[in-house]
């Protein structure tokens, strides 16, 4: 029998029984307050973001989208779940997939807690986005070909796998990667979302102060500050000190320095009072005294407010 | 030696062919049906015209002629072939990126011309309706010709514009004179709704409707072409028969790319989608096109056309991924925002059997690229690049504004 998804949709969230039906077309279930879907659901695709799911049937099919993003409550994923593309952005209980996944389109972006890749399962052809899954550690070995790979903002990530191939880009930033593997030479480099080079990518000792203010683009001028470290960008690119005066931890200097078809460079440069160690703190370029940029860091809007009894 | 090649799109439908005797060759060209002219031309030796016609074959391979032979054009020059069946190079219509500011002068290689009441009605033309500010015509006029002996032989037809004095109307209406009028159009098999240049109304101001009764209503409709995205529907599409569907929009909704997915189109050789932009309703990711890609759905697709797309790149970094190349011959993502880094996806594109053709026309590729693109051993037309370099912020597809 093939039912019309309204219907569908319609009977599921009046706790109906559905019995064996198909469903042409998408099955919206966003935001359903359930916890389980019927079994034996056939459906062309289903949306049940913001949805109270923990799981899908283990008979469920689906022939072209799944997505669940938002969903709470979610944890598991039936084995062998197979669909064209797969969307679970934003679950923050999901640790892992199921045995036998098969996709070509997986988007787990911000699942917070994802660790644990099955097994054996099948993604390729589409692409991978592991954006700030900053649980994760490692990849599994059997990825396919795929079109992009993105792995921004996985700060737990330390390698990818040989094997693994794209062909178009690979998104890095803020990964701990510090290089490719034989099968992604040659790939497209990006960090978050900006195009670099694999110098700015993995040899950002290399890279000068010099060559960061000349850099046109203002995206990969940021991109390259960052991998510099601020501090000895603005050490080497001999920032203006707009105002100095002495804290705990001793001198402590607001410092300047233009950038070309981007906002001014500002900030605090200050000594740990505890561990000695320097620091380059960045705040908003309207700040004028070292004292407005510490109190601003600290949430105060009005320096005059900001009188710390002790800075640790 | 002798090559023979042919050449269809909205404005014309063209024959080119050489011979090469001796130290010299001839090139007869003109229009399918005519004898046209020739040119001959002589060379010092034999090598020097060899070596001349292999340079001329590759730049009118290169502009999107293909070898007659194979192609469904009979050498008499009748486009349809003895069984009816329209060759596969008459169903594109939009093949340059100038094309789309002119109402089509030939559609499925036949002659377009207005229909006029006043003048007897000939088989051998197709037929355009439409209505102006003025005048609201299409359904008279329509209605006139479906009354005359012409509509039975009637291979084709078109709708021009529709809206008259009312921008909001859709062709609901001129869609119920031809389902009510079925019987009178027994031969139709080819259709296309909305031959509407920007002049008259732009191709995301077209109300356009659910053109799935047009389906159920011809069982033998081989081709069903339409512009505008803005209220697009086919719902529950099926037909045994149709060989084409070409849906050109300046933003496709992902109701249709649902649709299309899920439909039963057995013989479907030629699919050309306009998946457009953002700002014109285009509210679909490239993973909604995935049971496209993933080459289940049509067992005889030919050519896949992924067009006017605004994230052309993307794209093209799946695509080349697909099953699918190892059974089309042409792969289309021309007049998108194509840039260098869908170039390099293009680069890595795998041998293939079947696959001839990537037209890339209208892009952003660097002169780099397309030298590099130039190498596969593939026909390649990157014609038409834009001459941005890289600081330049702003990038469009051929339709959206």
């Amino acid at each position: 029998m093939v039912l019309a998804p309204e219907e569908a949709a319609e009977a599921i969230r009046a706790g109906r029984k559905l019995g064996s039906v198909r469903i042409s077309g998408r099955l919206d279930l966003t935001k359903f307050d359930g916890e389980r879907l019927p079994a034996r659901l056939h459906c062309y695709e289903l949306d049940a973001s913001g949805s109270q799911l923990t799981g899908l049937p283990p008979d469920v099919r689906i022939d072209g989208r799944l997505v669940l993003d938002n969903c709470p409550a979610l944890t598991s994923l039936p084995e062998g779940l197979t669909a064209g593309s797969i969307s679970l952005r934003n679950c923050p209980l999901l640790e892992g997939l199921p045995e036998n996944l098969c996709t070509w389109f997986l988007d787990l972006t911000a699942c917070q807690r994802f660790s644990n890749w099955p097994e054996t399962g099948t993604i390729r052809n589409g692409s991978l986005i592991l954006r700030n899954c900053i649980g994760l550690c490692s990849l599994p070995t059997w990825i396919g070909r795929l079109a992009q790979l993105d792995i921004a903002g996985c700060v737990r990530l330390r390698e990818i796998p040989d094997g693994i191939s794209v062909s178009s880009w690979v998104d890095i930033g803020g990964a701990r990667i510090s290089s490719l593997p034989p099968s992604l030479q040659g790939a497209a480099l990006r960090w978050r979302g900006v195009r670099v080079n694999e110098r700015i990518a993995f040899h950002p000792e290399q890279l000068t102060a010099k060559e960061a203010l000349e850099e046109r683009n203002a995206e990969v001028r940021r991109v390259m500050i960052e991998r510099m470290g601020p501090l000895r960008f603005v050490k080497e690119a001999k920032a203006k000190i707009l105002d100095e005066d002495r804290d705990r931890g001793g001198i402590r200097q607001l410092l300047g320095i233009n950038l070309q078809e981007d906002e001014p460079l500002v900030g605090l440069s200050c000594h740990c009072p505890s561990s000695g160690r320097q620091y380059f703190l960045r705040v908003p370029p309207t700040m004028k005294t070292c004292h407005q940029a510490a109190a601003w860091m600290a949430g105060f809007d009005d320096p005059s407010l900001y009188r710390p009894e002790i800075e640790t | 030696m002798k090559r023979e090649l042919v050449y269809m799109d909205a404005k014309s439908s063209k024959f080119w062919n050489i011979e090469l005797t001796g130290n010299s060759h001839t090139v007869t060209y003109g229009r399918i049906g005519t004898d046209g002219q020739s040119v001959t031309k002589s060379f010092p030796d034999e090598e020097k015209a060899r070596k001349d016609m292999e340079k001329l074959v590759k730049e009118k391979l290169g502009k999107g002629y293909v070898d007659a032979a194979g192609s469904g054009v009979s050498p008499a020059g009748s486009a349809t072939s003895a069984e009816g069946l329209i060759p596969l190079i008459a169903f594109s219509s939009i093949n340059r990126r100038d094309d789309i500011g002119q109402n089509a002068g030939t559609f499925i290689g036949k002659r377009v011309a207005d229909y006029d009441p006043d003048k007897p009605a000939r088989a051998d033309v197709v037929y355009r309706f439409r209505s102006d500010w003025e005048n609201n015509e299409v359904i008279p006029h329509l209605e006139h010709f479906l009354a005359t002996d012409a509509a039975a032989e009637a291979s084709a037809l078109i709708i021009g514009a529709w809206h008259g004095d009312e921008p909001e109307l859709t062709p609901e209406g001129v869609i119920e004179v031809l389902v009510k009028s079925k019987a009178r159009l027994g031969k139709l098999a080819a259709i296309y709704i909305g031959d509407i240049t920007s002049e008259e109304n732009e191709m995301s101001w077209i109300k356009q409707c659910d053109l799935a009764p047009v389906l159920k209503a011809f069982p033998r409709l081989q081709l069903l072409r339409s512009r505008g995205g803005d209220g697009l529907e086919l719902t529950s599409p099926e037909h045994e028969n149709l060989r084409g569907l070409a849906l050109e929009t300046g933003g496709m909704d992902v109701g249709v790319i649902r649709s299309v997915c899920t439909s039963t189109f057995p013989n479907l050789e030629y699919l050309e989608l306009w998946l457009g932009t953002e700002q014109y309703g285009a509210n679909h990711t490239i993973a909604d096109l995935q049971p496209i890609l993933s080459g289940q759905l049509f067992p005889k697709l030919k050519y896949l056309g992924l067009r006017n797309c605004e994230r052309a790149d993307d794209l093209a970094a799946v695509v080349v991924n697909s099953p699918l190349l190892n059974r089309i011959d042409t792969l289309d993502l021309s007049l998108g925002v194509l840039t260098d880094d869908g170039a390099r996806a293009l680069l890595k594109v795998p041998p293939s059997p079947t696959l001839k053709k990537l037209n890339l026309h209208y892009n952003f590729i660097s002169a780099d690229l397309v030298r590099q693109l130039k190498t596969l051993s593939l026909t390649v037309d990157a014609s038409k690049p834009s001459n941005m370099d890289d600081d330049d912020e702003w990038r469009f597809v051929a339709v959206g504004e």
